[in-house]
């Protein structure tokens, strides 16, 4: 139909979304709440309407040492996609994504004996859904097993699925909003991938870096990753 | 025609007003005397009321026998032709299609009727929208009707724009015998459906690639829309029924223009975004990028 090449991407096609960037902003000496609160009074300024709320969390499951050499599942659920249950499973350098239905929950609850979860590691991303023209942007309040880790901004421009092409309007988007702490570059998962055509996997594998880094930081503060 | 009408219109005005007469003739006899007619000489007062009322009665009678004198009468039966037969029609929910042919045979007459003004007047204030001018020498073969050409010419016309830009991939579609619905993928960056009204361009609606190909509902992006719009704009103003060939080929050369659509900044702003869209007009001879707001 759009005249692609492999079967591939036609099946990405169907499940695409806008191009999504997710950056983290800096709280300085504010607190997480007081931050969200100047970033939501900027964006109602700029003239966008609050759409509901939205929640993205992630849990992580390792190998018990019995199956070799030891894998991590990451478990990760987000309310754009409420049907769909996301998972990464990282083996040696490689990483496998898979999206699947709402049971795949249940059956890692069924191999709880192979994959435990990990203690103290369950990650969420939560707050205010906003919508101004065809951008769809999201100021997510992030813990790390309910203990307060920063803040994350993620910006949805819908009508684009290809990277390439709308990341210089999406920088400029993201310059207007965040100012001075606004990336000046492509997210590192999205650089090798700038021609492909977006999906949701995509925003899943930036949440899940943020994630990763948040987990490692000592404790709430507004350390930059880029 | 015009005096004859004039005449019945007359005759029936002075039967509205004899019958009027006559009505207050009729209450006032059945009303007798009043209160107002007073005590002295009651019954003269009345009886002249009434002698009044009676001359007037009169005096419109005369009209009406004057006026219906005036008129000529139809030269014999009128001729309904096949309309005759709806009168033998025996079902109930038919008897009433004389009424509406009778409607439909008014706006029929009025759509003849106007359509002819029109011509005249457009026949005097003759627009064309070709720059060129036709020599005697280099006559084209001028095509009779532009909407009614046969479906090879279109398909032609379709696949020659096909292989003229290689990132437009079209699919054709008809569902209106011979007009043609296509869709044209830009690239990765938008979809336009084109309806054909034989080798013009009737509709262009533009939409993302994982929206439906209805021609009807617009797109769910403002981007997508304000694009349409633009779109409208131009698919008139590259409009021309001397070479309509020319004008869709120039429509999609405009067309193709919004492959940079979300990478392009505006010419004049130098900025990606103006209202949270990106510069969604492309000048028709540049081919330009601006923002609705910088052209």
């Amino acid at each position: 139909m759009l005249g692609f090449q492999n079967q591939k991407n036609v099946c990405k096609i169907i499940c695409m979304m806008g191009v999504t960037i997710l950056t983290q902003f800096p709280t300085g000496n504010r607190t997480g709440p007081e931050t969200v609160e100047v970033l939501s009074k900027r964006i109602l300024a700029l003239g966008a309407a609050q759409q509901g709320q939205f929640l993205v969390d992630c849990d992580t499951y390792t190998s018990i040492p019995q199956l070799g050499p030891q894998r991590t599942v990451h478990v990760l659920h987000n309310s754009e996609q409420p049907a769909t249950v996301f998972s990464l499973l990282e083996s040696g350098n490689k990483t496998i994504p898979l999206a699947a239905d709402g049971l795949f929950d249940l059956l890692m609850m069924k191999m709880s004996s192979f994959y435990t979860p990990k203690k103290q590691t369950k990650a969420e991303s939560k707050g205010l859904r906003y919508e101004i023209g065809d951008f769809c942007v999201k100021l997510g309040t992030v813990t790390v097993s309910s203990n307060f880790k920063g803040i994350l901004v993620e910006v949805e421009y819908r009508p684009c699925v290809v990277p390439a092409m709308c990341w210089d309007l999406l920088k400029e988007f993201l310059q207007g909003l965040l100012g001075q702490s606004a990336p000046g570059n492509l997210p590192a998962y999205l650089q090798n991938r700038v021609q492909e055509i977006y999906s949701p996997i995509d925003t899943i594998h930036q949440y899940l870096e943020h994630f990763t880094l948040f987990r490692k930081s000592p404790g709430g503060m507004g350390l930059r990753t880029q | 025609m015009e005096r004859d009408l004039e005449q019945l219109n007359c005759a029936l005005n002075s039967v509205k007003t004899l019958r009027s007469n006559v009505r207050r003739v009729f209450e006032s006899v059945s009303n007798g005397l009043r209160a107002d007619h007073g005590d002295e000489g009651k019954e003269n007062k009345f009886i002249l009321e009434l002698q009044e009322l009676l001359t007037t009665v009169n005096n419109n009678l005369r009209d009406v026998e004057n006026s219906v004198s005036n008129l000529t009468p139809p030269p014999g039966a009128f001729s309904l032709g096949n309309t005759a037969y709806l009168s033998q029609e025996t079902t109930q929910e038919r008897q009433a299609l004389y009424g509406q042919l009778v409607n439909s045979y008014k706006w029929t007459d009025k759509i003849r009727e106007y359509s002819a003004l029109a011509g005249n007047i457009l026949a005097t204030n003759s627009f064309n929208k070709t720059y060129k001018t036709f020599s005697t020498t280099k006559r084209r073969k001028t095509q009779s009707s532009n909407h009614n050409v046969s479906p090879e010419v279109i398909e032609n016309l379709i696949t020659s724009i096909d292989r003229l830009f290689p990132d437009v991939t079209i699919t054709t579609n008809r569902p209106f015998v011979p007009n043609p619905v296509i869709q044209a993928s830009l690239g990765r960056v938008l979809k336009a459906i084109i309806a054909f009204k034989g080798l013009m361009i009737e509709w262009v609606v533009v939409k993302a690639h994982a929206e439906s190909n209805d021609l009807w509902t617009e797109s769910r992006y403002k981007v997508f829309r304000k694009v349409t719009e633009n779109c409208h704009a131009a698919m008139c103003h590259f409009h021309s029924p001397m070479m309509p060939e020319l004008a869709v080929r120039s429509f999609m050369h405009w067309f193709h223009s919004y492959n940079t659509l979300f990478s392009a900044p505006c010419k004049r702003c130098g900025n990606h975004l103006h209202a949270n869209l990106p510069p969604t007009w492309r000048d028709l001879r540049t081919l330009e990028p601006y923002h609705e707001e910088c052209k």
